[in-house]
Formats: structure tokens, sequence, C-alpha cells
């Protein structure tokens, strides 16, 4: 579905020369600084897959979105959307591309929702009984009804999404790029956004791309991902691969009902002991090495258990590892 | 045909969202009415007092005026936000644009449409005002009514390109609102007044680099004082032609700059 | 200091834009180059009273260059961007009158402007149309006095346009009727006495005329100082009106929470 091979793009931004008459003379400047934004990436992404895309803020995330559609061309390197390039066939590419950016909305600000709709109808050339099918598919699921006649510019954040996305899907693209669609939501409308994107990638077959900063949306929906830094791929597999590669600890908490010895011995035993308060152990372990019934066996000699709390890391942690 | 279809469908939508905020439309069209009027009535004024300027009488310089104002109406409402490009860029939402299967110039074109009422009664008021003068005066026949038609139309495909040129000069500065302010303004304030009251040089920069001449003085030499010929009609239009035809390649050749430079 | 800080960052932010700004003055050149050749053309084949054509051309050509002091001031003061962000009520909790700090800081805006737009613009005309200079020396004072006056009349106007929008939260077409007006009304394209008689009484019963008219005047020599009362009188009028307008704002803003 998308192909990306060896995409660099390197920006230049003209130095702002100092002192007298700066500003006059940067109008004749033909000095340049060059930036590399993004730094030979390829990758893959097969028909129904649901891709998680993320990394800091200026890691060249939104760049490579940004060529994957069309609107900026890699300074090296190729990209073909369903065989196609979106620099070469941009109005065919897009065509067969829902974009959603969280940040802003493409719907008209001052018109009914419903009106929006319209237009992109036309825009993507939708037969009239399509564009009311979809729109009763997309009703069912995301409850556009309440809003259909209510101005944009009147919505609440959960809502607007809720329209950005149907607007996207519309003329049933096979391949959707979302950017942050669930920013600045509060919980329970992230949960809705999360659930509907789980179903059109299950259900209907949608090819996804997302990115995001909230490792939540992540965890719960992709099946795969790309974590860029510094306009490289840094990292491009499955979740739980990447928890054990980057091998952040296990923790558990073991209570007991009586003093421990003075000297605990682990014995060779692949866990240590990060902190020890009164009856209460911490201990650490990567559950690659050994699973926690055996830790906890190896404890139990030292006393009997009274209660055991187990934290797996988070997976925001495993992130800052990669960065 | 689509995309005439398209661009009157968006047009529409545009319009229609405007037309939330009533009261404000109103006022600003009246607003704009009233500041276009006193600029009139400054040159109205002098031209009361001293009775012409190097040979040309306040109807003349009316219809000057006029023809150009009309044009420019016309060039505004068809392309709204090609004269806003600056907050496309500044803000990024030319992007968004980029996403959709249309043209980027047709999107650009029918964001934020403003119907400028104000400047086209104005504009329609003054020119019908210049014209009884004139016929009354045995100065045009008739013919010059078709022939005005023509000059407006020609008129606003040039003031267009002109719009059209500086905006895409914004691909490559971001900032295009200072620049604008003399190919746009400054030229077109020169323009209303006859283009024989300015120094060679400046007449030159009218009527090549900057060309608004063509938009209303040059065929007003013809069809007010029979000077030349009927030929300066058709030069007009095929200026208007020729600026538009260049002003689309370097728009094609700025956005593909914008898409592989970015910004 | 408190005035100097803010009107020293005022003219600092407004540095980095030298580049754009350039091209800015190079159109306001340009409109007054327009305005001064309509003159020329009237002149052709007339004497043009006591100006003469020379004259004309330093008048209009003078009074393009003093637009950014007189006319083309911060839209209203910038209160018209506070109120709709809601910054205004923060401004307004500040130990200082708020007529006090806009006024700071469009001072340093008008140094600015005057730095780089008035004297290039100036310089510009004496070089290529050769307008005239005061012959005695201390003409310039009084041309710099009548000036500053003007600017600060016109802060005044801007204050009260910007302070309407506290109540229609739009005053950028008051911004738009002002400039019309004092196109009309302030001589700057039409000496006053070439105005037709109604026009000219309406004209002499506002403060347009000292914006640009009467600065203009003692510049070209002819007009003495004494004219500098009107102006001082219309100043202390506009004081007093921006001061008592600051109080219904406050309390509106007490009241109605801005």
């Amino acid at each position: 579905m998308i192909e990306v091979k060896h995409i660099s793009k390197r920006f230049r931004t003209p130095l702002v020369p100092e002192g007298r008459f700066a500003g006059v003379r940067a109008l004749f400047s033909r000095k340049y600084k060059e930036k590399v934004a993004v730094d030979d990436i390829s990758f893959c992404i097969g028909q129904g897959e649901f891709v998680g895309y993320i990394g800091p803020n200026g890691a060249g995330k939104s760049t490579t979105i940004k060529m994957l559609t069309g609107i900026l061309h890699p300074s090296t390197g190729e990209v073909a959307i369903g065989g196609r390039s979106p620099h070469r066939d941009r109005r065919h590419v897009v065509r067969g591309l829902g974009v959603v950016f969280g940040q802003r909305t493409q719907l008209w600000w001052d018109l009914p929702t419903r009106d929006s709709y319209d237009i992109l109808a036309a825009m993507y050339k939708l037969r009239e009984r399509d564009k009311a099918r979809k729109l009763a598919e997309m009703n069912d699921l995301l409850g556009l009804g309440e809003f259909m006649d209510t101005p944009v510019r009147k919505l609440s954040l959960g809502q607007r999404m809720r329209a950005d996305l149907a607007a996207a899907l519309l003329h049933d693209p096979a391949i959707l790029f979302l950017d942050e669609p669930t920013i600045g939501l509060d919980v329970i409308a992230k949960k809705n956004i999360r659930g509907f994107l789980k179903t059109i990638n299950r259900e209907l077959g949608k090819t996804i791309l997302l990115t995001t900063h909230d490792m939540d949306d992540i965890e719960e929906l992709c099946q795969r991902v790309m974590v860029i830094n510094h306009g490289r791929l840094a990292y491009d597999g499955s979740i739980p691969d990447l928890r054990s590669r980057i091998g952040l600890p296990t923790v558990i908490r073991v209570s007991f009902r009586e003093p421990l010895p003075e000297r605990l011995e682990t014995d060779g035993a692949p866990f240590s002991i990060a902190g020890r308060n009164g009856l209460e152990l911490t201990l650490q372990c990567n559950r690659q090495d050994i699973p926690a019934m055996d830790v906890l066996r190896h404890v139990s000699q030292w006393g009997e258990i009274a209660d055991v709390h187990m934290e797996e890391p988070a997976f925001e942690e495993i992130i800052h590892k990669v960065y | 045909m689509t995309m005439l279809r398209l661009y009157l469908l968006l047009f529409r939508a545009s319009v229609r969202s405007r037309m939330q905020y009533k009261l404000n439309f109103l006022l600003s069209s009246g607003l704009a009415a009233f500041i276009n009027l006193m600029e009139f009535l400054l040159i109205a004024i002098i031209l009361q007092r001293f009775g012409d300027i190097k040979g040309w009488s306040l109807y003349e310089i009316g219809y000057l005026y006029s023809v150009l104002l009309l044009s420019r109406a016309i060039y505004r409402i068809l392309a709204s936000d090609v004269h806003h490009i600056e907050k496309y860029l500044v803000g990024g939402e030319l992007d968004q644009l980029l996403t959709r299967p249309i043209p980027v110039l047709l999107a650009l074109m029918t964001q934020n449409v403003t119907i400028l009422l104000g400047e086209v009664i104005q504009g329609t008021v003054l020119l019908v005002l210049c014209f009884q003068g004139l016929l009354a005066a045995g100065q045009i026949g008739w013919l010059a009514i078709p022939q005005t038609a023509l000059v407006i139309l020609a008129g606003s495909v040039i003031l267009f390109a002109i719009g059209l040129l500086s905006a895409t000069a914004g691909f490559w500065l971001t900032r295009v609102r200072d620049l604008q302010n003399i190919t746009e303004d400054a030229a077109r304030n020169a323009a209303q007044y006859p283009l024989v009251l300015y120094p060679g040089w400046l007449r030159m920069i009218l009527l090549t680099l900057v060309p608004v001449g063509f938009a209303n003085y040059v065929p007003a030499l013809y069809i007010l004082r029979g000077e030349y010929g009927p030929w300066l009609l058709l030069v007009s239009t095929a200026a208007a032609v020729l600026l538009l035809w260049v002003s689309f390649r370097f728009w094609r050749l700025g956005l593909s700059r914008y898409q592989s430079a970015g910004s | 200091m408190l005035f100097a800080v803010l009107a020293r960052k005022a003219y600092a932010r407004n540095l980095q834009y030298r580049g754009s700004h350039l091209l800015n003055t190079i159109a306001s050149s340009l409109f007054g180059f327009v305005y001064v050749s309509i003159w020329i053309g009237v002149g052709d084949n007339r004497t043009l009273g006591e100006y003469g054509v020379d004259g004309m051309v330093s008048y209009v050509a003078f009074n393009q260059a003093c637009l950014w002091l007189t006319v083309f001031l911060t839209n209203g003061l910038g209160l018209e961007t506070a109120v709709r962000s809601g910054q205004v009520s923060l401004d307004l909790m500040r130990p200082v009158h708020l007529f006090y700090v806009l006024m700071s800081r469009e001072w340093g805006q008008l140094l600015y402007q005057l730095l780089y737009k008035v004297v290039p613009i100036y310089l510009l005309y004496v070089l290529a149309l050769g307008i005239r200079m005061p012959e005695r020396p201390v003409t310039w004072l009084w041309t710099i006095l009548a000036l500053a006056l003007a600017s600060y009349l016109s802060i005044c106007i801007q204050y009260l346009i910007g302070v309407c929008a506290l109540w229609t939260t739009e005053s950028r077409w008051l911004v738009w009727v002002n400039i019309a007006l004092s196109q009309l009304l302030s001589g700057f394209l039409i000496p006053l006495e070439w105005l037709p008689g109604w026009l000219q009484t309406v004209s002499r019963a506002t403060f347009y005329p000292f914006l640009q008219y009467m600065p203009t005047r003692i510049y070209l020599e002819m007009e003495g100082p004494n004219v500098l009362a009107g102006t001082i009188g219309w100043c202390l009028v506009m004081t007093v009106l921006c001061l008592g307008i600051t109080r219904l704002v406050r309390r509106k803003v007490e009241v109605q929470g801005g």
C-alpha cells in the first residue's frame, strides 16, 4: 500500500546576517543553513495495518507525513502510494487518502456540518447514493446526527473530531493519515475515537498511519510502531518487541508477614533488590530472563509473603529510552 | 467544465459562510464605499476648482477611476484569498489545501469569498455618471458601453494576474504583504489617474513591470479620446491573456518550489 | 523609568522587520509621488495661488512623509486585540494608568517610524523633488514641536478608537473612518483654503487640520508658531477625554468582567 524508499528531506533556511542594516542585507543575502529533517527513511506498510508513528517534536514526523500526502516532495528517494507517486500524481493519489490534522479542521468553519460533507462529496466526485450510504454508515459509528445542522465553529472539540474523521472517510479512502487525532480531548472522547479507529481498521480494513504524543493511543491501537528521532528511523516493529529490546525491568513489590533476615542472597538468580523498607522489598527483573513466579518462589524462602504488587514498565518510559 | 462547477459550488459555500455575519457584511460594505468616496472626492474637489489636469476632465478621470475600481472588485471577489496568501504560508494552512484532490489555486480562490458590494455600487454609480456626462457632451457614442464592459473584464484579468504573480512570490519570500503594497496598492493608486501626469520612468513601470496601465489608461485613450485606434482594445486584451498565461506558469513554478523546498 | 522601557521595547520589536518595512517605505513614497504628480499636472498652466507649483509639491510631499507620525499609528493602540484576547483586564490590573502604558509604547513605535520611514521618505523627496527647506533655522524647532504635538493628538485619537472595542469588540472600521476623514479634512492632499466652503467649516471645527495642514504650513514658513496654541488646546481636550473614558472602561470591566 505504502512504499517508502530511502527518502530524505533537506530544508534550506536563509542565514540572518548580524549587525548594521541586517534587515536590509537579509533581502539580498544568499547564505543558507541546511537542515536535514528526514534522513534516509525506508518502510513498507501493508493493507490493513495500523501503524503508530512516534517521535519527539521536531523529529521529522510531520515532514514524513507531508511527503506521503504530496504536500512536500522528497529531496531524494521515492514514495509510492498504491503504486503511484504523490509527488508526480498528487491529485490522483490524494483521492485515495483520508487526512486528519488534529490541530485544525478541514470543515467549513461557519457552515452547518452537513454542508461540509456536500462540498467534499462534490470535490471527490461522489455520487449522491454513495454519499448518503457513507454518511449513514458514519452516523452509526460516530453519531453525527446530533450536530449535523450545527455550524462547525459551535461544535465541541470531541464533536469536531468526530465530524472531521467522518469527512476524511467520506470518499472511502483505503488509507488514513491521522495527525494527533486525540489531542486536547477528554478521557471519554478519547475512548470513543479509539473505539472508532479500531472498528474501521479491523472491520473495514482501512490502513492507518497514526502520529501522536499519547502513548495510550499507540498501545491500544497499533500492531506496529515506528519511532523516528533526529530524522532517522530508530525503531520499526511490534510493541512487545520494542519492550523487550529496551529491556526496562518489571518491578515487583513484595510485603512479608515477619521481619526479614539481615542478609538476602539471590544465589545468582537474574533479579535484583532495588529497595528495602521494613517489611517491604522492591525487586527488579527482566521477564525475558526469569518468569515472575520464579522470583516469588525464590523470595518466599526469606519469609511468608503477605502481598504482591507488580508493575509493567510504562510504555512511555520505553519510548524515552529509544529517544 | 467540472472545474467550473466545482468552483461555483465552493464559491457559493464560501459566500454562505460569510453571510452568517450579515451586519458585519453590510457595515464593511458601507464603509468601503465611504472610504472610496472620500478618496474620489479629493480628486473631484481639485478638478472642480481647476477644471482639468493636463487636459483630462473630471468625467474622464472618473471613468479611469471607476473602471479600475470595478475591475479590482471583480478580481477580489472571484479570487479572494489569492491576495491573502501570506496567512496560508505563515500559518501552514496551505498544506491542508494540498491534501484535497483539486488544484490549490482553485481552493485558494474560493476561500473566504467577500462580496465587495460597496466597491461594486460605488464603481457602477460613478461610471454611469461619467457615461452620462461624456455622452451628453458627445465625446463618446453608445458603442463605448460594450467596449467598456470588455475593458473592465480584461482589466480584472490583468489585476488578477498581477495579484497572482505577487502572491506566488510568497513561495520564496513568505512575507509578501509589503510587496503587494507596491505591486497592487501603490500601482493601482497610480493608475487611477491619467498616466500622462507621471514622469517617463514611472509611466514605463506602469506599462511593463506592473502593467496596470493596460487595465484602464491605454484603452481609455481610444474609447474616450479616439487616439491611436481601436487596436488599443486588442492590445489590452492581449496583454491580459499574456499576463494570465505568465502568471499561471509562475504559480506552478512557485508551488513546485514550495513542495520541494518547504519552509 | 517605565516610559523609557516601554518605548524602547516597542522600538526594538520593529527593528527585526526592517527588511520588509523597506518595501513598505518604497510603496508609501510611491503613493506620495502620485499625489505630487497630480499637482504638477494641475499646475501645468496655472500658478496655484500663494503656494506656486513648487510650494504645492513641497506641501504634498511633506504631508506624505509625515503620515507615519500623524495618521498611521498602531490601530487603536492595539486595544482591539487586547480586548479580544482578554488581555485588557490584565492591563487594567497593573498599578499604572492604561493610557500611560499604551502611550509610552506608541512613542517607541513612532520613533521607529520616524527613523525608518519618515526621514527616508523625506530625504528621498528632498533629493528627487527638491522640496523646499526652511530658511530660518528656528522653523525646524517649530516644525518638530508641531509634529510632536500632532503625534500626541493622534495617539489620543487612536486610544479613543481602541477603547470603543470594549463596547463593540470591533473597532477596525473606526480606524478606517478616521483615515478617510483625515484624508479629506486634514488638508493632506488639498490645502484647506481650496476646499469647498462647507467642508472648510467642518474641517476647521475638528482637530484634523492640526495633524497635517498646520505642521506643514509651519514647515513652509507660511504660518508662525502662534497656531501651536490651537494644537495645544486640542491636546488638552483630548487628554481629558482619554482620562475620563478610562474611568468608564475601568468601571465596565469591573462590573462585567471585561
